[in-house]
């Protein structure tokens, strides 16, 4: 594949010059980084070639300055808008993986990246898979294997199998403009787990778009992903959880018996677990079919325990995981109601890309809420000593009554118009936590304590202040309603008690040298 | 008019009511009246069976099924199994004759009696339950059969009532095997009867309780009862006493003391000795005033013997119906014996006389019941059980209603009165006085007393009575302290102390993922409708139920399925052990990690706490809550410690009270106090998530050797500490030589000699480990004593039924943890396969995290 058409360098220039960009940033995540200054030179080149085109048209001259942009504060999957804003870009070409977010200010052209695949092994796997399956085949594909989808189509559908039904999701266009609806900017626009049209439903899922028609459901397809296991698909997985589960045989030529085992091992798991979905994947790069999803499914359960987690929360932390995605500002207010409606406590913190150490510097935070575009809005590891959840997962915590379904809508666009579920409070019960196994009490069900907890929290917070502790050691963690509330259980207020022997110090020599190895270490080993 | 619809409420639809709601809501009134007491006993010791007599004197059921019905086995299962699973409260009316209180001594009104029973289950899967009803009485009714005598779980529940200052009385039950089945030679039975009550003595003689009073129980003073609950009869010495005292015209005190013990009666010289004399018409006073008269009259209805019966019976004061007379072998037998000797009177008796009245028996209770000071206005309603007083109430338990869904709350009213429409203050075991949390106001519905199998609604329930209550089922998970809606100050009842804990769980999830909402329903009425059971949920995403055993379990699913769930099925994991990890000796060497901005250094060794110290910490002995000058006073007398080190012990773990500890060892380090929240955060996370398995810790203290820290308090900050303080906490354990602990159950069978050797068997496939056989005397049974580890306990019962033909029954119970002795860390062993399967289980990968993971290197 050669450098030109991998990054696309004719698509771009046309791009800036249809348009009259000046300013254009080049937004590159830190693997292609190394690329970047062949992509400008070529990229300039370009654009000289096509200036003299329009030189000779009699058009006006400009100067296009490029300018690369690396190191975005959040997943480099986005469009870094106020990136590129600082300097005063008009537009963006984003280059590698995307999650095909809206954006709210600045058009952007989208490099996908070309990535190979053998068509004809994908062709023979799907046709086999497809003829003994009864349900019709979707087949998805991440964005970097676009360019092949033409032909895999094409030569799929050229035997003219009648029984044969694969539908393909459309290819996007690589351009996006920030749509001038105030509410679209609002993030109302069509939802991407498939909104009724008069012809049928549109489904559209990082970047993919595809229409079924009137009476279906993805629950009437399975998919095929072409394409890595990687975040945009892990967001397919979790959005169509609930597709039917089709059992299928799939023969790959290469190795036919590796693959029987695990289909038989599919039907068997399918048999126990019902309930969840399964789809197939096709693994372009070393050409063979994935069908144990075993990973993908306990994701889906352990975000069920999480949201069971978030339940029983009382301080809130909404970590802001984008500037770009349209209608962040909106869900992020919509959250902080919704968490104060619950009667709990809601803190909003900025801190570029989350990691365990900056998440720990706020251990009162029970749970933390991350706002960010669909593919990398799920941070869950050992390393965190909260859980980290979506705002879809907060919707079903901290709304009384809403249950956890097995639907999942990873895009938080989605949920801006999702209907709030009112939760008529016709049978008072205290809330069952089934992390405690016990009832707890929730602020929310309680009136006029928050009120009264606002107007009196520092008369409360000194009164607390004066009394006897008897005990040092005890210290309860996880009943703070607050965060000043939890700084007041902490153990250490703040000063240490002068010590009694006043003479001064002696002159000592420190330490010299880099926290990694100081140089009296150095020497040691 | 009113009149007359009270009497409508009579009782029960058998034609023979004695008693009406009416009648029995009076004697609540009065609390010298008034005995509260629970039945317990080992399982199929009778208890159930000796309680319907009981019921049956109250008019509750026909005399004549007494002793088939089991009134109290309330749950088709518990009919079908024949063993109680829940304890189900009774409220019996008696009514005393004046003469036979001539002896009584204690404060009364009257000559009607209130009997608050709650008979109890008794196998050990549901020693709960016993807990729960021995927290809402005072007294208990010790049963113990008397082929089989005193078995474990009499020794727990027996334990379990004397901790919760609960007097005991004995019943020595089943006396209709020792005529019938075993056809014992009276002194014989003599004998045997004085082991068992000797052996409850033993027990009890441990529990000396200057408030309490003595303890122990005297055939000779009337606190021994003997039964045959199965025929309905039974006598204490006092009705024997009675009888011959007129006869003979000695007191009756006299004559009662010459009925047990060394006390010998020549039939030829007439002459009562102390020793026995060596001829044969010397008898013991038992054996030849008691137990051959009993004897004879079943030999006489056995055999058919009828005209030498009726004249026997008419000199002893016995008069049949002549349709009773009708009657032939067994069934004239049970007749004739309840006529004689009705168990009713004589335990209700004994009741009535021997067991306190919740007047006299709040004055000491109060110590163990409430939790604030002993000298606040509630304590002191409690301790006068004054109906006037502020609400005091305990809810020890939940029970199912017939309208699905919904539950009653049972308890006990220590002072003040409930009643319909009153606003209580609902005190979770959470709560925290003085705090708003885990605290409600809502409004009682209804009151009412429980009857087995029915109900009766009553208006308002005073203080020294058990209640059910309609209305707060929604806020109260197992129990709660309720007291009026303005007390605002008073403190909860102590929460109960269980004998058993938790340790079999499985994983549940629905077969249909829409009936998620239905598992989600159903687990919050199983978790209510039990006082053990826990329905948690594991960091996987799976719904945990965990219970006391497999018994328990087994019935605790049955629940869920068929009657919280209304039959949605559900898809159950196979049984989860919850391991423990430990270390086995001192770190071999002092570890160190670096904060991610490697700016701070945290010095740790870990070593094994000493022996003993883990159960300590679990009895609450040392711990948090524990005064540190006590703490420090018991660490360095018993365990060794230097007295310094006592005072730098930084916290427990996990949930801040677990077995394992932080104890800070080093010197003049600046900020120290600083990042203590810090490390107490990340050993919190490590001691609750050991580092082979993702198990709970125990038994682990790490001493933090030295300590450097950024000058700058922005880069010591939690985010840098806390996952340090995880590392290197994982890093100590890895290097103090870490092990797994596993669950060992107490195993107790009783079993004929003939099949010891398919016990044995059966023990040795499992890894069980024989450590006491003992031969009871005067019966064929041996009981088998041994330890057998969790993880093998399943289908244990099936096994062994197989390998016994059925004659052999275990108790389990949890008794310790035990170390797995291979090194986890090298692959191969066993333990090393388990931690694996653990961690596959749990969705780890598959390998322990090594230790250059967590340890860094200068």
């Amino acid at each position: 594949m050669d450098f030109e058409s991998n990054y696309d360098i004719v698509g771009s220039a046309q791009f800036i010059r249809t348009h009259d960009f000046t300013r254009v940033a080049l937004q590159f995540p830190d693997h292609l980084l190394k690329d970047s200054t062949r992509v400008v030179t070529a990229l300039r080149k370009r654009l000289q070639s096509l200036k003299k085109i329009d030189v000779t048209e009699g058009g006006h001259e400009k100067d296009v300055g490029l300018f690369v942009m690396a190191d975005t504060a959040y997943g480099s999957c986005c469009v870094d808008e106020v990136g590129a804003s600082h300097i005063n870009a008009d537009s963006v070409i984003h280059y590698g993986h995307t999650c095909f977010s809206p954006t709210t200010n600045l058009p952007a052209f989208f490099v996908f990246g070309k990535a190979s695949v053998c068509i004809p092994d994908c062709v023979e796997s799907m046709s086999k898979y497809a003829l003994i399956n009864s349900k019709p085949i979707m087949v998805l594909f991440g964005l970097e294997y676009a360019h092949s989808i033409q032909q895999i189509k094409e030569r799929l559908l050229k035997p003219s199998d009648p029984k044969l039904e694969v539908h393909f999701a459309d290819v996007p266009s690589s351009v996006m403009f920030p749509s001038k609806d105030t509410k679209k900017i609002n993030g109302l626009q069509e939802p991407a787990s498939g909104y009724h049209g008069e012809s049928g439903t549109t489904y559209s899922i990082g970047g993919l778009t595809w229409k079924l028609p009137e009476g279906q459901s993805m629950d009437d397809y399975s998919l095929f992903w072409i394409g890595l296991d990687d975040s945009a698909f892990a967001n397919v997985v979790l959005t169509f959880n609930t597709c039917d589960i089709v059992l299928m045989s799939i023969v790959v030529v290469k190795i036919p018996i590796k693959i029987m085992n695990l289909f038989d091992s599919a039907i068997l798991e399918a048999r126990y677990e019902l309930d969840w979905w399964q789809d197939f994947r096709y693994d372009a790069n070393e050409n063979q079919m994935v069908t144990d999803l075993f990973q993908q499914r306990r994701i889906l359960k352990r975000r069920y325990y999480l949201v069971e987690r978030a339940k029983d929360a009382n301080i809130v932390g909404i970590l802001v995981g984008t500037l770009g995605v349209a209608g962040y500002l909106h869900i992020i207010n919509q959250m902080m109601e919704l968490i104060t409606g619950a009667g709990k406590k809601a803190y909003t913190l900025v801190m570029g890309r989350p990691n365990p150490a900056k998440l720990a510097n706020f251990p009162e935070c029970d749970v933390f809420l991350y706002v960010s575009c669909a593919q990398s809005a799920l941070l869950d590891s050992k390393e965190y000593l909260a859980p980290v959840i979506t705002p879809f997962e907060a919707m079903i915590a901290f709304n009384r009554g809403s249950q956890w379904t097995g639907a999942y809508v990873m895009e938080f666009r989605d949920l801006i118009n999702l209907p709030q579920t009112e939760v008529a409070d016709q049978e008072e019960e205290a809330r069952f936590s089934f992390l405690k196994g016990g009832y707890v009490e929730d602020f929310g069900n309680q009136e006029n304590v928050e009120e009264e907890r606002e107007a009196l929290a520092l008369v409360n917070a000194t009164e607390k202040a004066l009394q006897l502790r008897n005990n040092s050691n005890a210290i309860v963690k996880g009943n703070a309603r607050s965060g000043a509330e939890f700084l007041a259980t902490r153990s250490y207020q703040g000063l240490n008690m002068p010590i009694e022997n006043i003479s001064p110090e002696p002159y000592l020599i420190g330490r010299r040298g880099r926290a990694s190895g100081y140089e009296d270490e150095k020497n040691q080993q | 008019m009113a009149r007359k619809k009270d009497d409508q409420r009579a009782m029960v639809g058998s034609e023979e009511v004695k008693f009406t709601i009416d009648q029995l809501r009076r004697i609540m009134d009065r609390k010298h009246n008034i005995r509260n007491m629970s039945v317990i006993a080992h399982v199929d010791h009778g208890k159930s069976t000796l309680t319907d007599s009981l019921v049956a004197a109250a008019g509750i059921i026909a005399q004549e099924v007494a002793g088939d019905v089991r009134m109290t086995d309330t749950r088709q299962d518990e009919a079908e199994r024949g063993i109680t699973i829940k304890s189900t409260g009774i409220s019996l009316y008696y009514e005393m004759l004046e003469g036979d209180l001539k002896n009584f001594k204690g404060e009364r009104e009257g000559n009607e009696f209130l009997i608050n029973l709650i008979d109890s289950p008794g196998h050990v899967d549901f020693s709960s339950e016993v807990t729960a009803a021995l927290r809402i009485t005072d007294g208990a009714l010790v049963v113990v059969d008397c082929v089989e005598g005193v078995c474990v779980q009499t020794e727990t529940v027996l334990r379990q009532a004397l901790g919760e200052r609960v007097k005991p009385i004995l019943a020595v039950n089943k006396m209709d095997r020792c005529f019938l089945e075993l056809n014992l030679d009276p002194e014989e039975a003599y004998l045997t009867f004085q082991r068992v009550v000797e052996s409850a003595n033993v027990i009890m003689a441990t529990y000396e309780d200057a408030l309490l009073g003595d303890i122990q129980v005297y055939p000779e003073k009337g606190t021994v009862a003997f039964s045959a609950g199965l025929h309905g009869w039974g006598f204490t010495l006092t009705n024997f006493a009675k009888m011959y005292a007129s006869k003979f015209g000695i007191d009756e005190a006299k004559m009662m003391s010459r009925l047990w013990g060394a006390n010998f009666f020549d039939s030829a010289t007439k002459k009562w000795t102390n020793k026995h004399s060596g001829t044969a018409t010397c008898k013991r006073g038992f054996v030849m005033l008691c137990y051959e008269p009993i004897k004879q009259i079943i030999e006489l209805c056995m055999s058919d013997q009828r005209d030498e019966l009726w004249s026997k019976l008419q000199k002893i004061g016995v008069n049949m119906k002549s349709e009773e007379k009708e009657l032939t072998g067994k069934a004239l037998m049970k007749r004739v014996m309840q006529s004689w000797l009705p168990a009713s009177s004589a335990l209700l008796e004994m009741m009535i006389y021997h067991l306190p009245s919740p007047a006299s028996a709040q004055q000491y209770r109060v110590q163990n019941l409430y939790e604030g000071p002993l000298d606040d206005p509630y304590a002191s309603a409690i301790r006068n059980c004054d109906p006037e007083g502020p609400l005091m109430l305990y809810v020890s338990k939940m029970i199912p209603a017939s309208d699905r869904g919904r539950f009653y709350a049972f308890g006990r009213v220590f002072s003040g009165r409930v009643s319909t429409g009153l606003k209580v203050r609902i005190m979770g075991p959470n709560f925290i006085p003085g705090e708003k949390k885990d605290l409600y106001v809502k409004s009682v519905q209804r009151t009412v007393i429980w009857m087995g199998k029915k109900q009766e609604t009553v208006e308002d329930v005073p203080c020294g009575n058990t209640v059910a209550m309609v209305g707060l089922d929604q806020f109260i998970t197992k129990n709660a302290t309720l007291t009026n809606e303005k007390e605002v100050d008073a403190h909860p009842i102590r929460a109960m102390k269980f004998s058993v804990s938790p340790v079999v769980s499985v994983a549940v999830t629905s077969r249909v993922p829409s009936d998620l909402p239905k598992l989600q329903e159903g687990l919050k009425r199983l978790a209510k409708s039990d006082p053990m059971v826990v329905c948690t949920m594991s960091e996987t995403g799976e719904h945990i139920i965990s219970a006391a055993g497999e018994l328990h379990l087994e019935i605790c699913l049955k629940d869920l399925q068929v009657d919280f769930m209304n039959g949605a099925e559900v898809s159950i994991s196979d049984p989860i052990v919850s391991f423990r990890e430990t270390v086995f000796e001192r770190s071999c060497r002092t570890v160190m990690s670096k904060s991610p901005n490697k700016h701070n250094r945290l010095y740790v060794e870990a070593r094994p706490t000493e022996d003993g110290l883990a159960e300590a910490i679990d009895d609450e002995k040392i711990g948090p809550g524990v005064d540190p000058r006590n703490r420090s006073r018991i660490l360095s007398e018993e365990f060794g410690w230097d007295k310094d080190l006592t005072k730098k012990i930084w916290c427990f773990g996990p949930e801040g009270k677990g077995p394992n500890m932080v104890v800070d060892t080093c010197k003049g380090v600046q900020y120290l106090n600083e990042i203590k929240d810090s490390i107490v955060a990340g050993f919190e996370l490590a001691s609750k998530e050991g580092p082979l398995a993702d198990e709970n810790m125990r038994g682990v203290c790490f001493e933090i050797c030295d300590v450097i820290l950024h000058a700058d308090t922005i880069h010591r900050g939690g985010g840098q500490i806390i996952p340090t303080a995880r590392r290197v906490f994982y890093a100590a354990t890895l290097t103090a030589r870490p092990r797994l602990l596993e669950p060992v159950y107490l195993v107790e069978i009783q079993a004929p000699e003939q099949v010891l050797g398919g016990i044995y068997n059966v023990l040795n496939q499992k890894r069980g480990q024989v450590f006491e056989e003992i031969h009871r005397p005067g019966t064929p049974l041996y009981t088998v004593k041994a330890y057998l580890p969790v993880i093998e306990s399943f289908k244990f019962n099936e096994s062994l039924r197989a390998q016994t033909g059925g004659q052999a029954f275990p108790q389990l119970v949890f008794d310790h943890w035990d170390m797995v002795s291979s090194d986890p860390l090298e692959p191969g062993t066993p333990a090393a396969a388990r931690v694996a399967e653990i961690r596959r289980k749990k969705g780890l990968k598959e390998q322990i995290t090594p230790l250059c993971e967590f340890e860094d290197k200068l």
